[in-house]
């Protein structure tokens, strides 16, 4: 019983999702980081001054990548997931933050 | 290389049924990932943390000869401009996609090794992710060729 459900847990999709959908959020996050940079809403400090600002935007975007994906690794992993919804919500995620890092969008603001 | 690598592996070695799945095809996969994950953080981090300073440096006043300061190179010709305006600011921020969303695929590929082949679903959204991370290290890599053959970094 114990082998069994050891062995459902390790095909179980939830962890395969949490991982897609944590980089969808990560993209995402850094998409926000620079739209709200260009639009003076916010701007990440930069956390290594030769490099400027672009330090503090991808270093936050990175920890949010991290926590999105650790938060749906311990709630998904060893869980046989919808995975439709998850594949479609991360491809959303990863062309809007795609997007929102394009300098023609920035123009549109 | 190594993406497109992973890439058709996961489209050729992809199967039906788990047992079908070539155990030592699998843990070459994981690995492959792996290493396209890795290489990918490293050149994000040199390239953000090392490459980018020298090229956003600021010359002092006055210098005519502006080879070697890129970005201030760049923008003193209007052809040029949109090099920095355009190519510049998406190769600051892209990569970085490009890194979280190859981590992705190798975790899975680790985690999951025989299934991500024998899953269909499974293995549909890593090639799709793969294939994201491809195009945006493609369109990445061409703009930095562009820029290089303008304003090189010496």
């Amino acid at each position: 019983m114990a082998t069994s459900e050891g062995k459902r847990a390790a095909v179980a999709n939830g962890a395969a999702l949490a991982s897609f959908l944590g980089a969808g959020i990560g993209a995402f996050a850094m998409g926000v980081m620079v739209i709200l940079d260009e639009a003076g809403l916010f701007s990440a400090p930069a956390l290594y001054p030769p490099a400027g600002g672009v330090s503090g935007r991808t270093t936050f975007a990175a920890v949010i990548w991290l926590i999105g994906w650790a938060v749906l690794h311990r709630r998904w992993k060893g869980r046989q997931v919808e995975s439709r919804r998850a594949h479609a919500v991360t491809l959303i995620l990863i062309g809007l933050g795609v997007l929102l890092t394009f300098p023609p969008v920035w123009k549109l603001l | 290389m190594g993406l497109a690598a992973a890439l058709f592996s996961v489209r050729a070695m992809g199967t039906a049924n788990s047992s079908d799945v070539v155990q030592s095809q699998s843990r070459y996969l994981a690995g492959l990932m792996v290493c396209v994950a890795v290489v990918l953080w490293l050149t994000v981090l040199v390239g953000t943390y090392v490459t980018f300073p020298p090229y956003r440096a600021t010359p002092p006043e006055g210098l005519a000869d502006l080879s070697q300061y890129p970005r201030s190179l760049i923008q003193s010709s209007p052809g040029t401009v949109w090099l920095h305006a355009f190519a510049m600011e998406i190769k600051e921020h892209v990569p970085w996609i490009a890194a979280m969303l190859a981590t992705a695929v190798a975790f899975v590929g680790v985690r999951y090794r025989s299934t991500l082949l024998a899953d269909s679903q499974l293995r549909g959204m890593a090639t799709t992710v793969l294939a994201i991370c491809f195009v945006l290290v493609s369109f990445v890599a061409i703009l930095g060729v562009f820029i290089n053959k303008v304003a090189p970094l010496e």
